[in-house]
């Protein structure tokens, strides 16, 4: 067992988890095993979960757990046959194929519906306004008429006023520093991490490639993540999989992932600068098999979704890019780089990657809302560079929805920045 | 959409084996002994799993222009649902056997139960071309019987996975000539050949004893086959395309009684690509259509046949915490609430509310087919009977 924080330790010297139900017991030591490798909004949310069950009377815990208990009992699980300190694979397969998974889901779900809203109160008396920011790719085929239009009644679309004399290019710049590139003026996410810098994950920045990253003026007191910037580690980690998959007769998906979650690549280190943290996020966000290491709007969503729901940070920058076509057979060959497999030219897939994003803003949206941390405390700009407006999501007070003309990129800095108290 | 080379491919390749090794009285045109009645049932899967969302919603009837036509000749289960193991190989294996599999997830193992095919064929005597599985999904090798000692492979269905061929063929080119690509139908075909000439026996083909014997003639006849779909002007780019290509000259060479029909091309979701999602469903609606068009224009089948389509699973709802339509294992109404349409003989037009569910199929064909189940979680559909 890794060292916990002390106050959790103390929790787990007291026998709190033998008191849990096994299966809950055992998911929730899971968790929390590798400690060096959770975020601090992971171990907050740990230790407010454990401390508050501690706290509680014992009969109001037993009460909580009873249906738990009851149908652990008809699946087969007790104390003798689970251990409460792991969590393994093979307990995965257990629960996934036993006839009364949905019932257990369904009481595990009841628990958490229970316990959740007390650690939310708690959470949300220490909300602060939050700001999340979703970039298009200037290329898609698309007006804001188009754009966003599954969240466009949750929000305004706010006109914005570009001259012609504006530099395409500084589209970015302007938005997110205030000023043209040449100005070399702070970012947003470096002027918000000036203030962080003992917590790195309160602001991230993912994107397909590195636009936002170019604006930076350090790296330090922020999150960066590209897929483009990662396309060493990428190739390592498709031709490693790659060379399991075909060479090593591997038996079976679940042996595949114990194999994977082994690999350790000296590019994963240097990706995430021996931090053990972020070593582990983008090793499970580049292999858990979701089309992260092929697709590079597949990799910014579930990276920005993963990083939402582990990390909680106030700002978050998300910036997509124009995926290219699939190449006919490369469907087959998962883990094969099409590039080099198939000499058919790449194309950009301008109307695929609308199409593909018009549900990941929604997706990005949504996994928000489903936090004490960002409901009704955060606001949400989705941006289409170079396009004369934005649609803007956000508690009434934020001030860009009360724009009545056209607002300009400064603007929009401005107003973010001050939301932010940056 | 296809064109005659690539009907040929089948005719001479997979059908030529039949041609070659069955004795003539048991081919197609001269049927072999059946179960009384010739009702032939053919049950095809949205396999890789699809949402109401995607397909019967509001929203969704864009992607499915074919069923949503003929929602209105047929009958509509409007909830057919999925309460087993949410992964491919137990879903479509609950639904062929008529029980809740909970049996490896990915084709390592057997159902625990007989199949459809298994008892059909030995409560009939049907010979071993009366049942067929055709599956895009490849690790779907052993959907054609169950462990059950008195029953098992003697009995089960030809289980052809002609997507497992492709992929071997398209490995082998690019791992011995990765400067050339996949993209040089030459080196496609020379693969091709290789495994024939290995013997494609466990690669693309699960198929029954005498297909292991390929005489020379056979292979050649393959060859040349080979060599016209390689080269055709519309060799299928995915592997429900093939599927479907095999499925329809099955049918036409075989006239099975039984067959399941597997496309899975929808399961690219799991790269997060919501395009690619849509574009296989609509590819699967496409290719549904044209299997009941050859349904309805095939002799064999004209006025007899009842086709029953389902998807194996749905995807999880867009507010669930796995991520939405990329996965299929939260166990949310997106992914158990799934629909069924049935065409044909037997499904008299209209909807039906009440729910069914997935082990209600096997059941449903199986009274259909005069086969006696015996104990079973599913029951027969009211509406079908």
């Amino acid at each position: 067992m890794a060292k916990v924080s002390r106050k959790l330790q103390t929790l787990i010297d007291d026998g709190l988890f033998d008191r849990l139900p096994p299966t809950f017991a055992a998911y929730s030591f899971d968790r929390i095993e590798d400690w060096k490798k959770l975020f601090p909004a992971e171990r907050g949310y740990f230790e407010r979960l454990f401390g508050m069950l501690a706290r509680s009377d014992n009969q109001a815990v037993e009460r909580l757990f009873a249906p738990l208990r009851a149908v652990e009992a008809k699946m087969g699980v007790d104390r003798r046959t689970w251990s409460t300190r792991e969590f393994t694979l093979e307990h995965v397969d257990f629960l996934q194929r036993n006839r009364h998974l949905a019932e257990w889901r369904q009481v595990i779900a009841d628990i958490f519906g229970r316990i959740d809203p007390l650690l939310d109160a708690e959470v949300a008396r220490r909300g602060r306004p939050r700001l999340v920011v979703v970039v298009s790719p200037s290329e898609l085929p698309m007006g804001p008429d188009r754009m966003w239009r599954r969240l466009q009644g949750k929000g305004k679309l706010v006109n914005l006023a570009l001259d012609e004399s504006d530099a395409p290019e500084d589209y970015l710049a302007r938005m997110f520093s205030g000023a043209p590139r040449a100005a070399r003026a702070a970012a947003l996410f470096d002027r918000f991490g000036a203030t962080r810098t003992q917590d790195p994950y309160d602001a991230w920045v993912v994107e397909a490639e590195d636009s936002l990253h170019r604006l930076a003026e350090s790296i330090s007191g922020w999150t960066g993540l590209s897929y483009g910037r990662l396309a060493e580690l990428r190739e390592i980690l498709m031709e490693q999989v790659n060379a399991m998959v075909t060479r090593e007769q591997i038996p079976g998906p679940r042996q595949l992932g114990e194999r994977l979650q082994r690999m350790n690549p000296g590019a994963l280190k240097r990706a995430a600068g021996g931090d053990p943290a972020l070593r582990d996020f983008l090793q499970s966000v580049l292999l858990n098999g979701n089309g992260t290491l092929l697709i590079n709007n597949t990799f910014v969503e579930w990276a920005a979704v993963q990083a939402i729901r582990r990390a909680r940070p106030a700002l978050v920058c998300v910036a997509f890019g124009i995926r290219n076509k699939v190449k006919p057979f490369s469907s087959l060959l998962i883990y094969s780089d099409q590039e080099e497999t198939n000499p058919i030219p790449t194309q950009a897939d301008m109307l695929g990657s609308y199409v593909d994003l018009e549900i990941f803003y929604e997706y990005v949206w949504r996994e928000c809302e489903k936090y004490a941390e960002y409901r009704r405390n955060t606001a949400y700009l989705f941006v289409g560079e170079g396009m004369d407006a934005l649609l803007a999501i956000g508690p009434a007070d934020f001030p860009l929805l009360q724009a009545d003309k056209p607002i300009r990129l400064e603007e929009v800095f401005a107003t973010a920045a001050q939301w932010l108290s940056i | 959409m296809f064109s005659l080379s690539k009907r040929q491919f089948l005719r001479l390749s997979g059908l030529a084996i039949a041609d070659r090794l069955l004795p003539w009285r048991l081919r197609a045109q001269e049927p072999e002994p059946r179960a009384e009645g010739d009702l032939k049932i053919i049950l095809v899967t949205f396999g890789g799993g699809v949402r109401y969302a995607e397909t019967f919603a509001p929203e969704g009837l864009r992607n499915i222009p074919r069923l949503r036509a003929l929602r209105s000749e047929g009958r509509f289960f409007k909830t057919c649902i999925n309460s087993g193991v949410l992964s491919h190989y137990n879903s479509t294996s609950s639904i062929v056997t008529g029980n809740w599999q909970r049996v490896d997830d990915f084709g390592f193992g057997r159902a625990a139960s007989p199949t459809l095919f298994e008892r059909y064929r030995k409560a009939s005597g049907a010979g071993p071309t009366d049942a067929w599985a055709i599956c895009t999904n490849k690790s779907f090798a052993t959907m054609g019987a169950g462990r059950s000692r008195d029953f098992g492979e003697p009995f089960g269905a030809n289980v052809v996975l002609p997507k497992q061929l492709l992929l071997e063929a398209v490995s082998g080119v690019i791992a011995r000539a990765p400067a050339a690509g996949v993209a040089d139908r030459a080196n496609v075909l020379r693969r091709l050949e290789n495994i024939l000439n290995a013997g494609y026996e466990g690669i693309g083909w699960t198929i029954f004893e005498g297909g292991r014997r390929l005489d020379r003639q056979v292979k050649d006849t393959l060859t040349r086959s080979l060599v016209e779909y390689i080269h055709g002007p519309e060799a299928p780019s995915s592997g429900d395309e093939l599927t479907f290509f095999v499925a329809r000259e099955v049918m036409r060479e075989f006239a099975p009684r039984l067959m399941l029909v597997n496309f899975w091309d929808m399961d690219v979701a799991h790269w997060g690509a919501y395009s690619l999602y849509l574009q296989a469903i609509a590819k699967t609606d496409r290719l549904c259509g044209m299997l009941w068009d050859e349904a309805q224009t095939n002799p064999a089948y004209k006025g007899r046949t009842l086709m029953l389509t389902l998807p194996e699973l749905g995807r999880d709802g867009d507010a669930d915490t796995a991520n939405g339509f990329l996965n299929h294992r939260s166990g949310d109404p997106s992914c158990r609430n799934t629909w069924m349409l049935a065409l044909g003989a037997g499904a008299a037009k209209g909807e039906t509310d009440r729910p069914i569910a997935h082990v209600d199929i096997c059941a449903t064909a199986a009274e259909l087919l005069g086969v006696k189940l015996g104990e079973t979680a599913g029951r027969p559909i009211a509406e079908l009977i």
